[in-house]
């Protein structure tokens, strides 16, 4: 009877789960679809093509492209001019390295000249992206979900949580002036590390470990950058190369290495605290000895693919700038230098915080099930 | 000493001391997987060579190292590249279409502006490019959680031979669903730390929201992980399957003999 009733309610709270998410995907995909009024750039949807030109271009390092020119007609979504029809033009390579390819339908920002006939032309600013970026996200939010199912909706609530965080952390640094960057990151790691492990663990002896050695591997991880940059006077480090930079470049990629690796050494503090408390709650009696030797069987197997998820995750980034340089003749070990000798360095840091994590994570647990013992 | 000689060191002697034998694989796998990288790129300076295909090999190749080198080839690490290679396929796919409906493929507005002095007109389909670099930078994941979902469940069919396809197929989503979350997060603030500088930019020169959501190399931020995200979760049902698959069918394949 009981049962029954748990099944019920059981599918119940499922079902109102499911409503209320299909209700928020039909109406956020409702509003990304009309939402123009709410922007204050001017929105033209591409309703016509009229003509294309196209010519050949080849640059001084003989690589052929074709380069097309779109004209096209526009009706304005929003602002003064709305409903008016607009000339505009587009004009992309073959090889589509900087503008897209425009077709009907499209919505693109523009910048909204009036000719004195009345006549409106357009400068193209951006492509409007928000209806792909929502369509992904729920793409990605019902994956998610039906693969993990509790899990999945735990591991989305986390992602939102600590971009919350990480942005609020920003916004903060950003509003404030001499603002120490890495002060307020370090703060931010603490609280997101504190955060995600016991939303995963709950209250628990492990928990703590867990947290204990996630944060002394972040930070030895930081004070070991920090030291070798210093000692070797970052030589070969390209700061000048680092991309989209507003601000001085040292705070922002030492916090950018801090936070980068903090996923990483999340996994392998929660790894081994979890997995060494699970073999000391089947045998309560499990020596010292046993526990480090299995600790560090642990840490052979994850160590390898770990360091390789960060490598790849930082490396592959720079894909277009590495064939960019290339393609226009810059030498081999320029190209590298310029290109990657940050995205390196982050993932060598990165690795480090990772297979230090291993230790500081077996010694923390142990200490942790020792005072356990010692409490009973 | 050049900073990264000296923090390769240290890595190198870290995996070492923690790792023995399988540290220096994993040092060693880490250089093989970079060298893969770079050829491939070199290799896409061609315009005939299509940089899917292309891609597709070099996961291929990068699988082939963090599995059978720093493990060793047996019916795990078979069952593990098996998935992971379906699963990179399905993502290519995928991601394919995200980038050309998000229109997230060459340079952005705020990438361009560095490297003025480049001719851009090379002739390399970027759209292809840019979904190369978002199964690149998810592989390795993929990877971590082929391995780690497949072998566990060989270890469980070991010890109960007798195991039903369907039960063992479960086992694995269980093992699979509980690694998710930390995969997703691992990537995630790998992104994260690699777009500081952009997010603190957006902030520092005052753009709106409509203007960060829309521009493409946010956007591509945001796509990446999101497709990471994807791909996380469908190797998870994509590993539990083939291994239950390959488990039941070899287990058959023994009775048949016995008989």
């Amino acid at each position: 009877m009981n049962l029954k009733k748990y099944c019920y309610r059981l599918s119940k709270g499922k079902l109102v789960m499911f409503t209320f998410l299909i209700i928020l995907f039909i109406g956020s995909i409702i509003f990304v679809n009309n939402n123009d009024r709410f922007y204050n750039r001017s929105i033209v949807e591409v309703t016509s093509i009229a003509q294309v030109d196209e010519r050949e271009v080849v640059d001084q390092r003989q690589n052929r492209d074709i380069v097309f020119r779109q004209y096209l007609t526009g009706v304005v979504k929003n602002g003064p001019f709305k409903g008016q029809s607009i000339q505009l033009s587009n004009e992309y390579s073959q090889s589509r390295a900087y503008h897209p390819e425009l077709s009907v339908g499209h919505a693109v920002f523009v910048g909204i000249e009036e000719q004195e006939n009345g006549a409106l032309f357009g400068e193209i600013t951006e492509i409007k992206r928000d209806q792909v970026l929502v369509l992904v996200g729920w793409l990605f939010i019902f994956t998610l979900l039906i693969v993990g199912r509790k899990q999945g909706l735990f591991a989305i609530i986390s992602l939102v949580l600590n971009t919350v965080i990480i942005v609020y952390t920003i916004h903060q640094f950003a509003a404030t002036a001499n603002a120490e960057l890495l002060l307020l990151m370090s703060f931010a790691v603490v609280v997101i590390t504190i955060l995600s492990i016991f939303f995963v663990s709950g209250f628990h002896v492990r928990t703590y470990a867990a947290i204990l050695s996630t944060l002394i591997g972040t930070f030895a991880l930081l004070g070991i950058a920090i030291a070798v940059l210093e000692l070797t006077g970052e030589q070969g480090l390209r700061f000048e190369e680092m991309a989209f930079l507003s601000r001085p470049p040292h705070a922002i990629f030492m916090a950018g290495v801090l936070i980068g690796a903090l996923g990483a050494v999340m996994d392998i503090g929660v790894s081994m605290a979890s997995s060494l408390f699970a073999l000391y709650e089947q045998n309560n009696q499990i020596s010292v000895k046993a526990l480090i030797e299995s600790g560090r069987e642990i840490g052979k197997d994850i160590m390898g693919t770990m360091t390789n998820i960060l490598f790849f995750a930082y490396v592959s980034g720079t894909i277009p700038s590495l064939l960019l340089y290339f393609l226009n003749g810059a030498p081999l070990g320029f190209t590298l230098s310029m290109n990657l000798s940050l995205e390196i360095t982050r993932a060598l840091a990165g690795s480090i915080g990772i297979v230090l994590t291993i230790p500081i994570g077996l010694v923390t647990t142990i200490l942790m099930i020792e005072w356990k013992r010692r409490k009973l | 000493m050049n900073t990264i000689t000296a923090l390769s060191l240290i890595l190198f002697l870290l995996m070492i001391a923690i790792g023995g034998k399988k540290g220096v694989k994993s040092f060693i796998a880490l250089f093989l997987n970079f060298f893969v990288l770079i050829v491939a790129v070199i290799i896409m300076n061609d315009v005939n060579v299509d940089p899917i295909i292309l891609t597709l090999i070099a996961c291929a190749f990068i699988t082939c190292i963090s599995l059978f080198f720093i493990n060793e080839v047996n019916s795990k690490t078979k069952t593990a590249f098996v998935s992971t290679i379906m699963t990179v396929i399905l993502m290519i796919m995928l991601i394919r279409l995200i980038t050309e409906y998000g229109m997230i493929h060459g340079f952005g507005e705020e990438e361009v502006e560095e490297q003025t002095i480049f001719s851009y007109y090379v002739g390399v389909n970027f759209v292809n490019i840019a979904a190369s670099v978002i199964i690149m930078s998810t592989v390795g994941a993929i990877i971590d959680e082929a391995i780690a979902i497949s072998s566990p469940m060989f270890e469980i069919h070991r010890h109960h031979p007798d195991i039903k396809r369907r039960e063992l197929f479960l086992i694995g989503m269980r093992i699979g669903k509980d690694l998710l979350a930390s995969n997703a997060n691992t990537l995630f603030f790998a992104f994260f730390g690699g777009y500081l500088a952009l997010l603190i930019r957006f902030f520092d020169l005052g753009y709106t929201i409509g203007e960060i959501v829309n521009s493409k190399v946010f956007s591509r931020e945001m796509l990446t992980i999101f497709a990471g995200g994807i791909g996380v979760a469908l190797v998870i049902p994509i590993t539990a399957s083939v291994a239950a698959y390959v488990l039941t069918k070899q287990t058959k394949s023994i009775h048949d003999h016995e008989e």
